[in-house]
């Protein structure tokens, strides 16, 4: 008898466990709409880019990220999930539209990654290190119409380094946050 | 005591006949011409660690132990290989871009430098997926040096 309830506990544990899991991702999912608009309606002055809106979401995130604030974070990351998803692609010619879904499959995952990971600032930077990547690539390959500045943090990581794009100047490090905020130098100027 | 009985026995039921209900197998027996070792160059060892700690969520080829044709256990399972595949498929990963192949590999250091994966929740029960530290240590070296070797070429 004892087995018997010992065992129906131990089952119940099991399906209990599987689905804290999934409940998490959907609480997580379920915040994103307020941000976006926000995403939407800056940055809209300069000359367009056709990457405006994945431009700002980013810069959005490195400034949370640099903030050492993980809920804005995520936040960002999932209006940077909106803003590759809805991207309007017709009007690009076939290698510049290939070359988009090559960076955008990657980046999105990245972008995902940080909206679901609020309390966990260490992994949501690891994913920016690639996404930072993914976007100087996209802004080489379709222009920022913005300036923009690429810095380097070599501290980051056991000082393996890192890089970032940033839309001023001043360094404000999204690696290290609010504990060694102006660590870091301007590699590049992005026209 | 009544009572407990008719509870008891309508749990048994319950988990007797969910036993019925057996989520369908990863196994998929094909060559994998996509395979992660045709992609990099994977040493013996290193396929061996991550065959052991990792395909079984990761790859179409899950080694099943036996108690997961017990229910829930075996459903417990099939959510973890979904959701597993979904992130990382070693045997389809030369389906995806070079991008997101160095892209992986450098998650797949990280996970396992930050005990993220396996996961602890998995490896609670499946102990023989943990990993030791010298196994950590041999996969985390082989990770770095094949991202050092594919970032240096143009």
């Amino acid at each position: 008898m004892k087995n018997i309830i010992l065992s129906m506990a131990t089952s119940i544990l099991f399906l209990a466990a599987c689905n804290n899991e999934t409940k998490k991702t959907e609480a997580t999912s379920g915040a994103d709409s307020t941000s976006i608009t926000a995403v939407d309606t800056t940055l809209k002055s300069q000359k367009e880019s056709p990457i405006q809106n994945i431009l700002s979401a980013y810069l959005q995130l490195k400034n949370a990220l640099a903030k050492d604030n993980d809920k804005d974070a995520a936040s960002s990351g999932k209006a940077l999930e909106t803003a590759f998803a809805d991207f309007d692609k017709s009007a690009l010619p076939g290698d510049k539209a290939k070359l988009y879904d090559d960076i955008a499959a990657d980046a999105k995952e990245h972008a995902e990654h940080i909206g679901a990971n609020v309390g966990n600032i260490k992994h949501q930077r690891e994913h920016f290190e690639t996404l930072s990547q993914d976007v100087y690539d996209l802004v080489n390959a379709f222009g920022a119409g913005q300036k923009l500045y690429v810095d380097h943090c070599p501290m980051y990581n056991e000082n393996k380094g890192a890089n970032w794009i940033s839309e001023s100047k001043e360094i404000s490090n999204p690696y290290l946050g609010q504990s060694m905020p102006t660590c870091g130098t301007v590699r590049e100027e992005l026209n | 005591m009544k009572r407990i009985k008719a509870v008891a026995l309508a749990f048994l039921i319950i988990i007797l006949a969910i036993q019925f209900l057996q989520p369908a197998r990863n196994k998929n027996g094909q060559a994998v011409s996509k395979d992660f070792s045709k992609v990099f160059t994977v040493p013996g060892n290193v396929q061996g660690i991550l065959k052991k700690s990792c395909f079984d969520c990761h790859s179409n080829q899950t080694e099943y132990p036996w108690y997961t044709y017990i229910q829930p256990v075996g459903w417990w399972m099939d959510s973890h290989i979904r959701k597993g595949k979904e992130e990382l498929n070693f045997s389809e990963f030369g389906s995806y871009s070079k991008r997101r192949q160095m892209s992986k590999l450098k998650s797949i250091g990280e996970s396992i430098e930050n005990e993220t994966m396996p996961l602890p929740s998995y490896t609670l029960i499946h102990k023989k997926a943990r990993l030791s530290n010298e196994e950590k240590d041999l996969i985390l070296n082989w990770v770095k040096n094949t991202r050092n070797s594919l970032s240096l070429k143009p």
